[in-house]
């Protein structure tokens, strides 16, 4: 079974909308059915709503943790707990944020089931939903 | 100054008494008498005397009495008891109170003379003595004063100074560094080592094993608090003798807490910097590899939305680039203010005359209100042609389609008022806590499609501040912001 039929529909959210954009025609043009949000607010309705069988979330948007505070409340609700969310970043460097969750304690904390760099490589991206529907 | 020993005679023998003064007087001396015990108690404590030569039987007050009297107000009057009942008891007793000698009474000139050469001389040790004494206190009290001066400025210093010896012994130390490194109950001559943090305790250590050819001295940065709570550098040295050997190591341990809060915030605002500059870029780059991907089949306006999009993108990155060069010349002033006299009217309509074009496009008009005469600023006229262009262009960007915004200039006795008021979109009271923060945008469904670079008014603030004038803000979400910006007149 490929994986576009494991996972059919994709969230993106992101504030900002050229890489929205970019991403959406990447994601298409491999298969996926692309669903957006341009906030965290709007993400997690969109969330709720769409039920997408994975997020891709970027981590700053109105706030330096918008992307992790989204990621906690998606797998906080009951669908989202088996939902993969991935969290999009370009300051793994910046912010100082250790993103490799290595302790179960990081893990916990941050939720989410991968990190990725901007500007985001598809394959890594697949790679990883690979990775994480085969544990 | 006169040099001529001076004698006091105590007898109530008449005869006696006017013998010796004679006989003295013929020596050269210079001789006064008194006629029994008071009188010469009297006299020997009044007047400085040489020597004095005590009658020991008198009827009104023993002569003992009468030396001891005397000793205990001059000291260094060297004094003789005469005496016809000379017993050796008398003379312990006479020199155990302080006498110098006794004569025996009858005395011959010649006897007399004896023992007043050998008082004389017993003077000048006495007074010597006392010179030598004196001397030295005044130099144990100008050691104690440097001592004392030295402490005190010791203490005053801001930094904690600790000075230990070449066992790890405290031997000097001020209150500041024992409250940094909270160092409890410590006496000098203690084993310091073990009541500091181990990072100086081992920058000690090393000196102590070396002694000799050691590094000239090593600093380092200790966090003593975690979260920046408090941060000291400490700086050891080694302290040596005068011959050379070494002697121990001092300690100076400089709070640096406050520079590290800067240094963090300077970071910090590094990490964001290169963000907002990523960011862009990384737009940019998506869209270019959009365009160069075969597989992505892209419409001719998709294609060309996407240029355009990527354009518009770096002209973002450009005006970021430099908002952030003028940050760095405000923060370095390397920017040489030109400070002139403004006529701040004028200044003001040519910064609409510049932005015009841009409020045309969204269909906004002015309604300008200047008062007459208005007071000269002085000022730097770029800053504060750039002051206007940042508001008014937020008051055009912010605005609503064909919206307004409303100018008043006037002025109190020593502000210059620049009011600013647009029918714009308005914010929220969370948004405005954090307005004027570096890069921060406020983001909802009005300001999707609104350029900026996140510094517009983080430069207003600081020109405003530079100034020593004041900025306040008012607004109603979806109803329209006011900027109120005070400037003081007289300006250095």
């Amino acid at each position: 079974m490929s994986l576009t039929e494991k996972i059919k529909k994709v969230l993106l959210v992101d504030d900002d909308v050229d890489l929205l954009e970019q991403n959406k025609l990447i994601m298409e043009s491999k298969g996926f059915e692309v669903v957006t949000a341009e906030s965290a607010k709007e993400g997690f309705e969109t969330f709720k709503t769409e039920k997408p069988d994975a997020c891709v979330v970027d981590l700053i948007m109105e706030h330096h943790d918008s992307g992790f505070v989204l990621c906690h409340r998606i797998k906080g609700t009951e669908e989202g707990k088996t939902t993969p969310v991935f969290i999009l970043t370009s300051a793994t460097y910046e912010t100082g944020f250790k993103f490799n969750a290595n302790t179960d304690e990081e893990k916990n904390w941050i939720k989410a089931d991968g990190i990725l760099n901007k500007p985001v490589v598809v394959e890594e991206l697949l790679s990883k939903l690979e990775n994480y529907l085969q544990v | 100054m006169d040099n001529t020993a001076k004698i006091l005679i105590v007898d109530d023998e008449k005869g006696l008494r006017i013998g010796t003064q004679r006989l003295l007087e013929s020596e050269g001396f210079y001789v006064e008498s008194a006629e029994n015990g008071t009188d010469g108690i009297s006299l020997g404590t009044q007047k400085e005397f040489d020597l004095a030569i005590i009658d020991l039987k008198m009827p009104d007050i023993d002569g003992l009495e009468v030396l001891q009297t005397i000793k205990k107000d001059k000291p260094n009057t060297v004094c003789f008891i005469a005496t016809a009942f000379a017993s050796y008891d008398t003379a312990i007793e006479a020199t155990r109170i302080g006498a110098y000698s006794y004569i025996p009474k009858p005395f011959t000139p010649e006897e007399l003379l004896h023992n007043v050469q050998q008082g004389l001389k017993q003077r000048k040790l006495l007074i010597e003595a006392e010179r030598l004494k004196r001397e030295r206190e005044e130099n144990l009290l100008a050691i104690a004063d440097e001592k004392s001066r030295l402490n005190t400025v010791i203490e005053s210093i801001n930094d904690g100074v600790l000075v230990v010896n070449k066992v790890g012994e405290m031997v000097y130390y001020n209150n500041v560094a024992l409250k940094l490194l909270e160092i409890e109950d410590i006496e000098l001559g203690e084993y310091l080592l073990d009541k500091i943090p181990a990072k100086i305790s081992n920058q000690i250590k090393e000196f102590l094993r070396a002694e000799d050819g050691l590094p000239k001295s090593t600093s380092e940065q200790i966090e003593l608090k975690p979260n920046n709570e408090l941060f000291v550098e400490t700086v050891s040295s080694p302290v040596y003798h005068s011959d050379g050997k070494f002697a121990g190591v001092v300690i100076v341990v400089n709070n640096i807490t406050e520079f590290k809060r800067i240094e963090l915030i300077k970071n910090q605002f590094v990490s964001m910097v290169a963000h907002e500059l990523k960011t862009p870029v990384v737009a940019v780059m998506g869209f270019i590899d959009l365009l160069l991907d075969k597989k992505i089949p892209l419409t001719d306006d998709q294609q060309h939305d996407y240029m355009s999009r990527s354009s518009s993108r770096l002209k973002g990155l450009i005006d970021l680039v430099n908002d952030l060069l003028d940050i760095s010349r405000m923060e370095i002033k390397t920017k040489q203010r030109e400070i002139e006299e403004l006529d701040v009217r004028e200044v003001f309509e040519s910064t609409l005359m510049f932005l015009e074009q841009l409020a045309k496009e969204r269909g906004i008009v002015f309604e300008q209100k200047y008062e007459e005469n208005l007071p000269k600023l002085n000022a730097d006229q770029n800053e504060v042609t750039r002051l206007f262009t940042n508001i008014l262009s937020n008051a055009i960007k912010y605005n609503k389609e064909n919206g307004k915004i409303f100018i008043e200039i006037s002025s109190s006795k020593n502000y210059l008022c620049i009011k600013i008021e647009d029918t714009g979109i308005g914010m929220k009271k969370e948004d405005k806590e954090r307005l004027f923060s570096e890069f921060f945008r406020i983001k909802n469904k009005y300001t999707r499609n609104v350029s900026g670079t996140g510094l517009g008014l983080t430069i207003v603030k600081r020109i405003v501040d530079s100034y020593h004038g004041k900025i306040e803000v008012e607004s109603e979400y979806e109803k329209g912001t006011t900027f109120t910006i005070y400037l003081p007149i007289k300006t250095k």
